[in-house]
């Protein structure tokens, strides 16, 4: 299994949770077995990896949680949390956990609430102060620490349960549907998070049926289905397609793009070509969006964002805010990378990583496995700036740019598409657009006619033939 | 201790935040100081003090009671029906600590509200004191509003003088031929020597020797080293409690009868006479001569009885001697005490049945032990008669006797255990003024919240512990 995450550099071998055989089966009160909601389960999650539950509702996910946790009990099976059972008291103080819902103290407020869960851990009055004030701030809360729970919004009660799972500065972070009810600013700053607790070295585990939120983040993945484990891998090996290669690059001059064009054409059969401007997704835009109102906008009664991540969280003192965290492996290269940046400007230098270079073009004939390149060549990118798309084998944000099918679990890898068509109002945006002064024009969405390939190289050749 | 305090100092925010504490607060204002400023008394100290101490205090007990079942029963299964506890337990805190936590939580709302209470009830008995004749006011002081230590005569071996009596039948009866049926003739002579032993005949004298006790001779002690902090008891004028029957069944209602007492230490100068008139079948008090016991703290009393009727007196209350010991402050707060034990132990019996149950069933399961408690009474006379389901009236046996061999153990072991808690009777003893010792405080501790809780509190911890907290959850 390779690890070429940007955020595995804390991560080590060392096993915080080896579950082995694990099986529940839930009876009703004669005894009879009622349901096996987790089968034979077995998987280990390591230090600093951001480990992933996926399943559908009622697959078993949360159950197997609840057993992490010692809130239910195995039929079956055994369960280490750092070497020891999940009962034992003294390990719980190393562990954070936000549950499915708010299953908080209603009468209690935000300072209330998180001044209680600290006593839970023995924190000192001036610890319990200064992470209460840091977490309000960092969820948004601080303006309204002394509204009582109960009058909260299902966000604003996620916020506050997400800030009562970090007040011990957990090692191991089990998140049950995190961003269950949040808006998509809370979304994005609770994956945020994750990233910055992992790359302290941190563990999570993300329980979740929201898929876009567990790509986002995760090294590893598990998916249940019927209480058992349908696949398991690190997201690498399950999502990389080794049949195809994208190269993402600033806008090119049109002789460039041409030359471009010839070489891959010398390897390459032309239908097998396709060429585009990569969009930024809907979860960006919004942020953007956002993020320009906000700086205008006023007071909100609500919960803020935008807000530093706390401090002890971050593990220093000079951290980006809760919103950008220091390694975006999920976002948009073209997009914001926070509130606060520039929304589309491409970064610009770029660098490639020469030996991930070296193993795409070894690779070239697809017969030969790709194969994955040195975990000790990761830090030879610049994380933070690369544009070069497969950053661990795959684009940065998948969901909107993959042109591959989905693959179903008991799919083979899926051969690439025959059918490669070329957007004649695309092709044209692409060439118009040489000038990198010149903002890239996002294409229309309605524009779905396409063109032959061969009509479209006479098409480009005109165009590229016409006296400027 | 600091994860239980915080558990504790939940319960007290939910209490207050619930408005729970507060409506409790008016009630109790309501029931132990407002209602009873209506309350009519027979305008005597006794008869105020024990209509006023005897509703307050009750009221407290039952008002209380039920709700540290409810809140008991509420804090905890609440807790995990609504899965707050999912939160709360997977931080480093044992159940153990929650449950402790949650207890302490209860019995400490409760020590506030009975102390606040209790304050009220003292107020107002200053406050309707005052409104006494002169008379009743004195009586007040010297008898009610006092700690009273009691002591009783020194019982005959009862056992030892049947079976002297027995066997000295049984002789004779043998040396006449006749074999006796013992367990009759056990029974005759039981009787007969109760009759010798608790009756007076006319004309005839009894003596009745009071062992004062352990106290009374210490601060006899402590009065001759001089100790300031020692309740004086020389030159205290001691109080004795009678209550006689008369042989005569045609008696009048309400007839009295001369009595004649003789007080002092035997064989010695320091004896003095007192005649009484006083009616039968109630009790009656009357002052000694201050220091008429002996260097040990022994009384001796001598009864003559001058009427021409048999006159008898009960071998529990016949006859029992007071002295003051303490104040009645003290005694009122060492009273609340006791009730708060009480209820500590519901605490204790609401929390182990939300440790299994659901809140409803859970409340339900308590105030029904609560209920089963407080009918002891029914407990009782079934052991005593011998059988649950009465006897044939022709064959004066038992109707189900199988039955009754297997049931009356169980009941006789309940009722054991519900005396470890009833043997304590606060209520009685201050309306009465009777002393209610730190001893029997710390008695009524051990049985009452270190054995009954204890037991109620293993068994919920046991529970609570094995519990899967996410199996019961309703509002997800």
């Amino acid at each position: 299994m390779t690890d070429t995450h940007p955020q595995t550099a804390a991560k080590s071998s060392e096993v915080i949770i080896a579950v082995r055989g694990l099986t529940k089966v839930f009876k009703d009160f004669w005894g009879r077995p009622k349901a096996r909601a987790v089968d034979n389960v077995d998987f280990e999650v390591r230090r600093g990896e951001v480990f992933g539950l996926l399943g559908p509702n009622g697959s078993g996910k949360s159950t197997t949680v609840k057993m992490l946790l010692g809130l239910l009990y195995p039929t079956r099976g055994h369960i280490e949390v750092f070497g020891h059972s999940p009962r034992h008291v003294a390990t719980k103080a190393r562990i954070g956990y936000l549950p499915e819902e708010s299953y908080l103290y209603r009468f209690l407020d935000c300072h209330e609430t998180l001044d209680f869960f600290g006593n839970l851990f023995d924190l000192s009055p001036s610890e319990r102060k200064s992470r209460n004030e840091q977490l309000l701030e960092m969820v948004g809360l601080s303006q309204i620490r002394t509204r009582v729970v109960g009058e909260f919004s299902k966000g604003m009660q996620r916020r506050i349960g997400l800030a009562q799972a970090l007040i011990n500065d957990p090692d191991l972070v089990i998140l049950d549907e995190p961003t269950s009810g949040l808006d998509p600013i809370g979304c994005r700053e609770v994956k945020d998070l994750i990233v910055t607790l992992a790359k302290r070295g941190k563990t999570v585990i993300l329980s979740s049926h929201l898929l876009a939120d567990v790509e986002d983040v995760c090294d590893h993945v598990v998916i249940y289905y019927g209480g058992k484990i349908q696949a398991d891998g690190s997201l690498n090996d399950l999502l990389t397609n080794h049949d195809a290669i994208r190269i993402t690059s600033p806008p090119l001059r049109a002789e460039t793009m041409q030359k471009v064009l010839e070489t891959i054409r010398q390897d390459v059969a032309a239908d097998k070509v396709e060429i585009d401007n990569p969009r930024q997704n809907l979860e960006s835009y919004f942020l953007d969006v956002v993020r320009k109102a906000r700086e205008n906008a006023a007071e909100t009664s609500g919960a803020t964002s935008g807000n530093r991540v706390a401090a002890y969280l971050r593990g220093d003192s000079d951290a980006p805010s809760w919103g950008r965290p220091p390694v975006c492996r999920f976002q948009e290269p073209l997009a914001p990378r926070s509130l606060t940046d520039s929304p589309s400007a491409p970064e610009p230098i770029q660098k490639v990583d020469q030996a991930k270079l070296q193993s795409l073009v070894r690779n070239t004939d697809p017969s030969v496995p790709v194969a994955p390149p040195p975990a000790t060549t990761a830090p030879a990118v610049d994380l933070t700036k690369a544009n070069v798309a497969p950053m661990w084998g795959r684009p940065p944000v998948c969901r909107y740019q993959e042109p591959l099918a989905p693959r179903s679990l008991t799919d083979s890898p899926p051969a690439p598409d025959p059918v490669q068509k070329l957007d004649q109002s695309k092709l044209q945006a692409l060439v118009r657009n040489t000038d990198p002064s010149v903002p890239v024009a996002p294409p229309p969405a309605s524009t779905a006619p396409t063109v032959n390939l061969n009509k479209a190289n006479e098409k480009l050749a005109s165009l590229l033939n016409k006296p400027k | 201790m600091n994860r239980i305090l915080t558990i504790t100092g939940l319960t007290w925010k939910a209490a207050f935040r619930y408005r729970l504490f507060w409506v409790l607060a008016v009630l109790l204002a309501t029931s132990v100081v407002a209602f009873p400023l209506l309350l009519k008394d027979d305008g005597t100290a006794r008869g105020l003090t024990q209509i006023l101490l005897t509703y307050t205090l009750s009221a407290i007990t039952g008002l209380l009671g039920f709700s540290t079942l409810w809140l008991s029963c509420g804090t905890l299964a609440r807790d995990i029906e609504e899965c707050q506890m999912q939160v709360v337990s997977v931080k480093p805190i044992g159940r153990w600590q929650i449950w402790l936590g949650k207890w302490i939580g209860v019995v400490s709302l409760n020590a506030a509200l009975v102390g606040l209470s209790g304050a009220g009830v003292y107020a107002l008995l200053q406050f309707r004191a005052d409104t006494l004749p002169p008379a009743q006011q004195t009586i007040l002081k010297k008898e009610i509003f006092v700690a009273r230590a009691s002591a009783k005569p020194t019982p005959p071996n009862m056992e030892l003088l049947v079976a002297a009596v027995l066997q000295k039948r049984i002789k004779q009866l043998s040396g006449a031929g006749t074999l006796p049926n013992e367990a009759l003739l056990r029974k005759q002579i039981t009787q007969m020597v109760l009759a010798e032993n608790l009756s007076v005949k006319p004309g005839s004298f009894k003596r009745f020797v009071v062992e004062l006790g352990a106290n009374f001779v210490k601060s006899l002690n402590r009065e001759s080293l001089n100790r300031d902090n020692a309740v004086r008891v020389r030159g205290q004028t001691l109080q004795v409690r009678v209550k006689f029957r008369s042989s005569d069944p045609l008696a009048a209602e309400g007839a009295v009868y001369q009595t004649l007492w003789q007080v002092g230490v035997p064989e010695s100068g320091n004896i003095k006479r007192l005649e009484k008139l006083l009616p039968a079948e109630s009790f009656q008090e009357f002052e000694l001569p201050p220091d008429m016991f002996d260097s040990e703290g022994r009384l001796t009393l001598d009864f003559y009885n001058a009427n021409d009727v048999a006159l008898w007196f009960g071998q529990d209350d016949g006859l029992e001697v007071f002295y003051t010991e303490s104040t009645f402050g003290m005694n009122f707060i060492r009273g609340l005490g006791i009730i708060l034990c009480w209820l500590a132990l519901l605490a204790s019996i609401g929390l182990a049945a939300s440790s299994w149950l659901s809140f409803p069933v859970a409340a339900f399961a308590s105030i029904t032990v609560l209920v089963m408690g407080l009918c002891s009474g029914i407990l009782s006379s079934a052991i005593e008669q011998g059988t649950i389901f009465g006897l044939d009236h022709e064959t004066n046996q038992p109707v189900q006797p199988a039955f009754d061999s297997v049931i009356l153990p169980i009941f006789k072991s309940a009722l054991a255990v519900i005396n470890l808690v009833k043997d304590f009777s606060p209520i009685d003893s201050l309306s009465t003024g009777r002393s209610i010792t730190w001893g029997e405080l710390g008695l009524a501790f051990a049985q009452i919240v270190l054995l009954m809780g204890g037991i109620f509190a293993a068994a919920g911890i046991a529970l609570f512990s094995r519990r899967e907290l996410a199996a019961a959850q309703v509002n997800s």
